[in-house]
């Protein structure tokens, strides 16, 4: 075998490392740009306001989004203080013994669950046996579920990052544990633990197999009135119009894609920023 | 000549192994006790011990008593205690808000200090008894964080006064200070222990000869001896105090 | 009063954190209960090795060997693209590039990972799809290889997330001992650091396998659902994700197809926490050295 002049072996490795780079980021970028290309021209102030008419081929998808966002607030609403406390708990109260590692064992393996396992899940307890029926409520306590590792292990590393030496010099001063944490700890973690919520809100706005059977339908006439309305859902509306409905206008799948991926992305990237921003101005 | 704390017999561990062995040891009222000793000599341990700070380690553990006026401080509320006896740390830890709610923060959580009034009154006076009133009295509500490191200490000092404790415990608090700082907050201590008693751990040996009344002189976990400042530094009876203070070793 | 309402927030923190022990046991008690009757009904071995799944035919088969033949195909596909792509893409961003352009692209790669799984389905099934037929000539572009490739992009960011931490959390006394005996910088690139964040890396391969095999929706979309056991990958196929996503909303509630399918969730949910539970050894021998 010839051996290469280091150099030049460094060369050709570093083009080759470039190239995969490219490989991993290009395609995704060309995705975006085909929906925003093709998905631009559907939407409409009437596209996003309307309710859909004639079996979905014209009309608007309000009810779709409204669906959504109904959905992932109760969700987050559940989920955040529950993660929160979580995370609290792991990061100021746990000892290093049993009990905490299955509790991160547990957490681990939340987070490895397949969704549509979830949504089994969430068919069983929540619509079935507690009786909720296939509505708001059932589908936001599935994803609540379903995101409650995430915002765990944001919260914690949040949480984790304030310096221990703040804790002493609150703790020294007679003030108690909890004390501590709710006026030096949490204020300080606040930042991170907003952004690792804003992350999981994208996230969830766009899972569907968690939804298709807890709170999800394929159409109804009106907008969500309780949070036991069954409802419309943007990613469930662009599975059904996309694979079930044949001959459906092109831009309408392109437009109803283009919003959500426009939903998911702007509120991934405010989470983006606003963490730049508070690791800039971060006082310690 | 009164006990403030009375230590009988204290031996600390880390994960069983022995810091601190069988310490007695006594603080008078309204002195400065220097403790100094190379590192590892358990200083430190003593010092966190007699606020309970250590209790948060879950690898540390100890035998033995420590009376404050009488009162076990293992049988008392350590919350409780720790309001007593207040503690100042190698590096100032200014918590991140303002100087105001520095001062502030711990009279409101334990409810010492409620009215606004009160509240403001009691910052000018701990902040003069730190003698940093006429640096910062015109930016009370400026980041702690912004200050000089030896504002940021005389900050942290205010703040302990706050909570009106009985002893003040200062663990090596000019190690991160230029000489200047150093001196002021020397002769801080020197004024608070008019009202306060003081408990200072150093590995400075000049800055106890300079502050201290008694000075302890602790080595590998022991204590070697304890004495008048100026007797000890004079002439000192173990020879290992000897080699230490004059720079044999350590 | 104080005290009183510390010890009682405290106990409600205690509480929630040991919610996430809850929720696994719940979550397998309600797929075992399910799955558990359904076994009894219809035999585990049947239902794990059978050839043939018609779960709605007037003689019911509930084979799924063809479901877990067809996952295993689609993993494997996605992972044979997106592991060399993701460690690679890790390395390159943790070592090579500028730190500006790192951040920019850690971000890049954050938001990939944001992208709906219906999304991905929905340009995969409009742009791969006819593409893969016509270069391979093929009667349909819907196919397990289809499937992989579209897996793959969701799969990446979670390899490359989870390598880049461990090839940055390599002791940097390491690199400059390598870089001070002259090597170049690529060869402690390959010989040390590599090596150094090796579990690390194994770790973020298991959790991207986990992605794959748990996803579903553009699974669904692009591989075509036939449930067959395919010769090839340039076939349909049909995973199990696919299978209990596509067939819920057709069963009886409380039937032997609906009791069917939390039988598959069971099965999924064991394979995910294994593989979970493998990757986190792993993950916590790289914090250890």
């Amino acid at each position: 075998m010839i051996k290469l002049n280091p150099k030049l072996s460094q060369k050709f490795s570093y083009t080759l490392l470039c190239f995969a780079a490219i490989l991993a980021i290009a395609p995704v970028i060309l995705m975006v740009f085909i929906i925003i290309k093709n998905g631009a021209s559907a939407i409409s102030w009437e596209f996003l306001s309307s309710m859909p008419k004639s079996g979905m081929c014209v009309g608007g998808i309000l009810p779709a989004i409204l669906g959504t966002l109904s959905i992932v607030s109760c969700a987050i609403v559940v989920t955040l203080p529950v993660g929160v406390c979580a995370a609290i708990y792991l990061n100021e109260y746990a000892k290093d013994n049993m009990l905490t590692r299955i509790i991160k064992l547990a957490i681990v393996n939340l987070a490895g669950v397949p969704s549509v396992v979830y949504g089994l899940f969430g068919l069983g307890i929540f619509v079935m046996f507690l009786k909720l029926g296939v509505s708001i409520i059932a589908g936001a306590l599935t994803l609540s579920i379903m995101e409650l590792p995430v915002i765990i292990t944001t919260a914690r590393s949040s949480l984790g990052s304030v310096p221990y030496s703040f804790r002493e010099a609150s703790l020294s001063l007679g003030v108690s544990r909890w004390q501590t944490i709710r006026h030096v700890v949490l204020p300080n973690a606040i930042p991170g633990i907003l952004t690792g919520a804003i992350l999981s809100i994208a996230r969830i706005s766009g899972e569907t197999a968690p939804i298709l059977f807890t709170a999800a339908a394929f159409y109804v006439p009106h907008l969500p009135r309780s949070i036991f309305d069954q409802v419309m859902a943007l990613p469930y509306h662009l599975y059904i119009i996309s694979t079930q409905i044949p001959n459906m206008p092109k831009n309408i799948i392109y437009g109803t894609a283009l919003v959500l991926l426009m939903m998911v992305l702007t509120m991934s990237c405010i989470a983006i920023f606003a963490r730049i921003y508070f690791r800039k101005r971060r006082k310690w | 000549m009164v006990d403030k704390i009375k230590i009988e017999n204290l031996s600390c561990y880390y994960n069983k192994k022995c810091v601190l062995e069988s310490l007695n040891l006594n603080v008078v009222k309204n002195e400065i006790l220097g403790v100094i000793g190379p590192a590892n000599s358990g200083k430190t341990t003593f010092l966190r011990t007699l606020n309970r700070m250590n209790d948060f380690d879950i690898t540390y553990s100890r035998k033995g008593s420590v009376y404050l006026d009488g009162d076990n401080i293992f049988d008392i509320d350590a919350e409780n205690l720790r309001r007593r006896v207040g503690m100042l740390f190698a590096m100032p830890i200014p918590l991140p808000m303002s100087i105001y709610d520095n001062i502030t923060y711990a009279p409101k959580r334990l409810g010492l200090v409620t009215k606004k009034v009160d509240l403001e009154n009691m910052v000018e006076s701990v902040l003069r008894d730190s003698s940093l009133w006429d640096e910062v009295k015109d930016r009370l509500g400026a980041s702690a964080m912004k200050m000089s490191g030896g504002q940021q200490q005389r900050l942290c000092i205010a703040r302990v006064l706050a909570i009106n404790p009985e002893v003040i415990l200062f663990d090596e608090p000019c190690s991160g200070l230029d000489p200047i700082s150093t001196a002021k907050v020397e002769e801080l201590m020197v004024e608070l222990k008019e009202k306060y008693t003081i408990v200072l751990v150093t590995n400075n040996v000049k800055q106890a000869s300079r502050v201290s009344d008694r000075t302890a002189f602790f080595l590998m976990g022991k204590l070697i001896e304890v004495d008048k400042t100026d007797k000890l530094f004079v002439s000192p009876k173990e020879k290992e105090t000897e080699d230490y203070i004059t720079g044999r070793f350590g | 009063m104080r005290k009183v309402l510390d010890f009682i927030i405290e106990k409600i923190i205690f509480i929630c954190g040991t919610v996430s022990i809850i929720f696994v046991i719940l979550i397998f008690s309600f797929l075992f209960k399910e799955g558990f009757s359904f076994f009894k009904d219809f035999g585990v071995l049947k239902f794990i090795g059978g050839h043939f799944w018609y779960p709605s035919s007037d003689h019911a088969s509930f084979g799924i060997l063809p479901l877990i033949v067809g996952s295993v195909f689609v993993t494997i596909g996605a992972c044979a693209i997106a592991v060399p792509i993701g460690v690679m893409t890790a390395l390159f961003i943790s070592e090579i590039v500028p730190k500006g352009i790192r951040d920019i692209l850690k971000s890049l790669v954050e938001l990939m990972a944001a992208i709906p799984s219906v999304v991905i389905g929905f340009i995969g099934m409009i742009t791969l799809v006819p593409l893969v037929k016509s270069i391979f000539n093929l009667p349909t572009g819907l196919t397990a290889f289809s499937g992989s490739i579209m897996l793959a992009f969701m799969a990446i960011p979670t390899i490359v997330t989870i390598s880049e931490d461990a090839i940055r959390s390599v002791p940097w006394q390491y690199k400059q001992g390598a870089l001070a005996l002259g090597a170049t910088k690529w060869q402690t690139l390959r010989r040390i650091i590599l090596k150094a964040a090796m579990p690390g890396i194994i770790a973020a391969v298991m959790l991207g396998i986990g992605r794959v095999i748990g996803e579903t929706m553009a699974v669904m979309m692009i591989t075509g659902n036939a449930a067959h056991i395919p010769h090839s990958i340039f076939e349909p196929v049909r995973t199990m994700t696919a299978t209990i996503a596509a067939e819920m909303g057709e069963t009886v509630r409380g039937g032997m197809h609906y009791r069917s399918l939390f039988a598959i969730g069971l099965v999924l949910f064991l394979i995910t926490f294994l593989i979970n539970f493998v990757a986190d050894l792993f993950l916590g021998k790289n914090k250890n050295t």
